[in-house]
């Protein structure tokens, strides 16, 4: 290795370029290996998707380390691996999964499922339960040996010596006490058992078609054990053989269905996940159960988020307007404690006002004599969120539209007081116009977020107060995001991420539909600044 | 620039090799529990016991206790998941269907564990949990304000209105707004139930929803009662009730040992007792918690030994009922307990009933804690909000036979049905003419049937002779081949049989 070879063009500090080279090298063969550690992690437990993520980010992060014209991107790869991770791979996740009837009892795939099924093991209805005592090798003890004892009912005892692959080895006694040795064994101490129970049930003893396994270590019972459920191929199905059930494949739904059809249908769970198309999407759409308030809850998500958005902005450029005057006294300690509710995280604000709007105890009833029903009335229940929001939402709003007001060149005004501008016209033809201008794409993803603000929701009243004669239960309060997590979630028979991704991907679409038209109309604004 | 590929993939390439080995390690030799974080310094110093015994290392690892089904969920599946674990036996429903838990066999230790916790692990007639403690809710008074403890929900009642009255405290009985479960003690005390049982098996029947049943609706009558005489007032959640009990505002709560320590720190007089019945003595849900195995461990056997020899002592499970007492599970321990509050959840407790497990129950709360919060807010009436919440619940579990009407009977074969006795049937669905009756009409061989009528194609709900509730079977003989045509009036249930 020479420093004439090297292509790094960065910075040469007190390092020289060949200990900069290897440090470099290193750095990087440890991300590989940390990246292969996790890609064969992933593959491993069948995590295709998020293994082909990983190989994919490694392989980037090497050539943009070993392309000279990459160099620039280089300081921008971690930013670019964590973005494919968590936002692109999430992304597609959420498509696919949308497509599935990934949910509970359908949470492996087919094989899965045909393996999980295949693990379960059943002792015969004419199979013999053994008492076993485990015996040692004398000279190694990796050597094991069960020394197995059965009550035939008629007051003599069967007695079996078994080991690991050989036939089971009748012992010519009526004593089932283990001897104190037999062929080079040796029974093991209580204490001894435990740390060969792995190594117990492992192993089969016995041959051929006459074997028997440990069933439990703590009863020191042994049999024969049989594999349960049995996959045919050709059949496309499970066979369950102790009732002797066959299960049929249903690869449209992705269950296994025995007596399809009729009262004795019965399913094997858990099922697998299967391609359901747009099933999850049209059950969204059509089916009257997912349906029921939709227009309802739908009307009020547009209105909390517009609300959340119009009132925190004018609170918060009311409270900049003022703190910009500079005849304010103490502006900076004032701007200083506006800004606390932004800094108090959301969910424990929203306690503490829920307390003092609670009708019980709180200070508002209590102390105040403010007896409004927060909670209970779906009109006032409304405006409490809204105030909540607006305390929790304008400091924010406070602070993007301080920095914009400082970005307003002063000679407008100037020019405006010249042409004998008021004050009420330099803020509506001046200040508001150049103001959206800046704080407009905010306000845009104010409103997104608000659109999806789960916590506020779930914090305040869960959706409350119920909204009566619904198909489904659902609140005044209620946003999309809170309505159907809880359908995805808290109903039918357990989580169903297919449904709860489809529902994802359709309030996507709607939050993006409205980006677009905000973006159509503040353009309008831009209009304007050029034209000042 | 081809030197430093070299160098780096032989560097990759040695640091890959131990990849297999680094991998190896997760599923390593120990045996791992996942414990929330009063039940984990306990399982700690019984591993370490164990380890040091029998040289098999322990891992307990502490997390939330809701979290320990979520992570289950992810890492079992994943070969990253726990040996043991601690959980409620409503996860059942959910961890089984996913089949994420390997049955265990108490064998003739069955008979130190306390039988309705045991059978609170039963899923599908197999035992999943090894369970330590149970937990219910009892009756709370505060014996400054309330002399003799309510035997009936009518007393609780008087008693609410006299401490009105005198000014003596704000409330008498209070009760949250929307919690259920709470709510169950008189819910079940006037007959109210939310899913039907098996009279055979005691399994719950999905199928039979029992949310707009009589004895609910009289539930939620009375509450409504309560209600309009002033006598419960309105947002009240888990820790107002609390607040207002415990300085004294109200008398009366209903809540579960969990709580005992917030109520002993408030310095308040109290007494634990059992629940005030109605029409039956009340059934409030008991949860059970208890130790299960996971379906993806590769140590069952050493799981299972160490769970029935190791920690089903009454040494171990009394100091797990000392870090957090609740009615133990464990015999020895529940018998020796002398605590007088425990006594008083043990007692409200006997006439429990295991919280349903089968994966529907998700569907039950949020509709049903919706009508307790219509009531208690005086938005509908009781018969209302419930009869709502049973639409909203039998909405969200509809399959494709729901709203089906169907005559299974010993005919069925000859109408063509694959079998007799199928309540899903297609080809005797029976037609809605749009009025509340029914119609089927088939082409019978001379013969004698018997035939009932079955709703959303499954026995769940069906009806015999005169409209009866799981009623006899009608009988129809026939001297001819004929035409014969059933009618149901959804009103009364009843099914005419003309003959043609």
């Amino acid at each position: 290795m020479s420093a004439q070879s090297t292509a790094v063009r960065g910075p040469s500090g007190l390092l020289t370029p060949v200990v900069q080279q290897i440090l470099k090298l290193l750095g990087l063969a440890f991300l590989d290996v940390f990246g292969i550690l996790l890609f064969y992690t992933f593959w491993y437990v069948g995590q295709w998707g998020l293994a082909a993520a990983i190989a994919i980010i490694t392989l980037l992060v090497n050539v943009v380390v070993f392309v000279p014209r990459l160099y620039p991107v280089r300081w921008l790869s971690p930013g670019l691996a964590m973005m494919i991770l968590m936002v692109i791979y999430p992304i597609i996740f959420t498509f696919t999964v949308a497509f599935t009837n990934y949910s509970d009892g359908h949470l492996y795939g087919k094989s899965e499922s045909i393996a999980l099924h295949g693990r379960v093991t059943y002792t015969p209805a004419d199979a013999r339960v053994y008492q076993f005592e485990p015996f040692v090798a004398k000279d190694d003890p990796s050597q094991l040996a069960l020394w197995l004892t059965h009550d035939r009912g008629d007051g003599t005892t069967e007695v079996l010596w078994a080991r690991v692959d050989e036939p089971l080895q009748p012992v010519d006694t009526d004593d089932p006490t283990p001897p104190e040795e037999f062929e080079g064994f040796r029974p093991m101490e209580r204490s001894e058992l435990f740390g060969v129970i792995r190594q117990l049930e492992s192993g089969t003893f016995g041959e051929g078609a006459d074997t028997v396994s440990v069933t439990s270590a703590s009863r020191r019972t042994a049999a024969r054990a049989e594999q349960r459920y049995v996959y045919d191929e050709e059949l496309d199905g499970i066979t369950d053989r102790v009732t002797e059930t066959f299960y049929a494949a249903d690869n449209e739904i992705g269950s296994w269905i025995a007596a399809k059809g009729t009262a004795e249908e019965s399913k094997l769970e858990p099922g697998f996940f299967v391609f359901v198309g747009f099933t999850n999407f049209t059950r969204f759409f059509s089916d009257p159960a997912l349906r029921g308030p939709l227009a309802i809850v739908f009307g009020w998500t547009v209105a909390f988020a517009f609300l959340s958005v119009f009132t925190t902005f004018v609170l918060g450029l009311f409270m900049a307007l003022i703190l910009n005057e500079k005849s304010i006294p103490y502006r900076k300690a004032l701007r200083s404690l506006l800004i606390i509710p932004y800094a108090i995280p959301a969910v424990i604000s929203i306690l503490a006002w829920k307390g003092m709007m609670n009708p019980n105890i709180g200070v508002f009833a209590k102390t105040l004599g403010i007896e409004v029903p927060w909670f209970s009335d779906a009109g006032w229940a409304k405006i409490g969120i809204v105030l909540i929001n607006l305390w929790l939402g304008y400091p924010y709003m406070m602070l993007i539209t301080s920095g914009a007001l400082q970005s307003i060149p002063t000679d407008i005004y100037e020019a405006a007081e010249v042409d004998g501008a008021g004050s009420r016209q330099r803020f509506w033809n001046i200040t508001l116009p150049l103001l959206l201008v800046a704080v407009g794409p905010l306000l845009i993803a104010s409103f997104t977020f608000n659109f999806n603000n789960f916590v506020v929701i779930e914090a305040y009243n869960k959706g409350g107060p119920p909204i009566p004669g619904t198909l489904t239960p659902a609140g005044y309060t209620d946003i999309l995001i809170s309505y159907t997590y809880r359908l995805a979630f808290g109903s039918g028979r357990g989580a169903d991420y297919g449904l709860a991704s489809a529902i994802t991907i359709v309030i996507f679409f709607i939050v993006a539909t409205i980006t677009l038209l905000n973006f159509r109309f503040t353009g309008q604004w831009e209009e304007v600044s050029k034209n000042v | 620039m081809k030197k430093h590929l070299v160098l780096l993939t032989l560097v990759v390439l040695i640091l890959g090799g131990l990849v297999p080995a680094i991998a190896a390690q997760g599923s390593g030799d120990a045996l791992v529990i996942w414990a929330d974080d009063t039940r984990a310094p306990v399982l700690v110093e019984v591993g370490a016991a164990f380890t040091e015994e029998y040289g098999i290392p322990v891992v307990v690892q502490q997390m939330g206790f809701g979290d320990i089904r979520d992570q289950l969920k992810i890492a079992g599946p994943a070969g990253e998941g726990p040996d043991i674990l601690i959980g409620a036996h409503d996860w059942l429903g959910e961890l089984v269907v996913n089949g994420m838990l390997a049955p265990i066999d108490l064998g003739d230790r069955a008979g130190d564990f306390f039988e309705p916790a045991v059978n609170g692990f039963t899923y599908d007639g197999v035992l999943y949990g090894m369970p330590y403690a149970m937990e219910n809710v009892a009756f709370v008074y505060n014996p400054d304000l309330v002399e003799t403890p309510p035997a009936t929900w009518a007393e609780v009642k008087e008693i609410s209105a006299a401490l009105k009255d005198e000014g003596a405290a704000d409330y008498g009985y209070i009760i949250q707004t929307n919690d259920p479960y709470h709510w169950m003690p008189m819910f079940s005390a006037f007959g109210g139930y939310v899913f039907g049982r098996d009279p055979e098996t005691g399994a719950y029947n999905p199928a039979d929803i029992g949310l707009d049943s009589p004895g609910a609706l009289a539930a939620g009558q009375f509450l409504q009662g309560m209600v309009e005489d002033g006598l419960i007032p309105a947002d009240v959640d888990y820790d107002v009730m609390h607040t207002l009990f415990e300085q004294g505002h109200a008398a009366m709560i209903i809540t579960g040992p969990w709580a005992l320590p917030r109520i002993r720190e408030s310095g308040v007089p109290y007494v634990v007792t059992g629940l005030p019945g109605a029409e039956q003595a009340a059934s409030p849900f008991l949860g059970v918690q208890g130790f299960m195995i996971s379906n993806f461990s590769e140590n069952q056997l050493l799981a299972e030994a160490f769970l029935l020899d190791y920690v089903a002592t009454a040494d171990v499970m009394g100091q797990i009922y000392a870090a957090d007492p609740r009615p133990s599970a464990f015999l020895a321990v529940r018998e020796a307990t002398e605590d007088e509050d425990m006594q008083g959840f043990i007692a409200a407790g006997e006439n429990g009933a295991a919280m349903p497990a089968i994966p529907e129950m998700a569907s039950v709360w949020t509709a049903w804690g919706g009508a307790q919060e219509l009531i208690i807010r005086q938005t509908v009436d009781a018969e209302t909000a419930l009869t709502d919440a049973a639409t909203q619940v039998r909405t969200l579990l509809a399959t494709d036979l729901t709203g089906m009407v169907n005559v299974p009977g010993s005919y069925q074969s000859q109408a063509g049905c694959a079998a007799d006795w199928d309540p899903a049937c297609a080809a005797t669905a029976m037609t809605d003419n749009g009025d509340g009756t029914y119609v089927l009409t088939v082409d019978l061989a001379a013969g004698d049937y018997e035939f009932k009528v079955a709703l959303d194609g499954s026995w769940g709900v069906n009806y015999g002779v005169d409209g009866e509730r799981d009623g006899g079977n009608y009988t129809l003989s026939l001297d001819a081949d004929s035409t014969v045509t059933f009618t149901y009036d959804s009103a009364t249930n009843v099914l005419t049989t003309t003959v043609k």
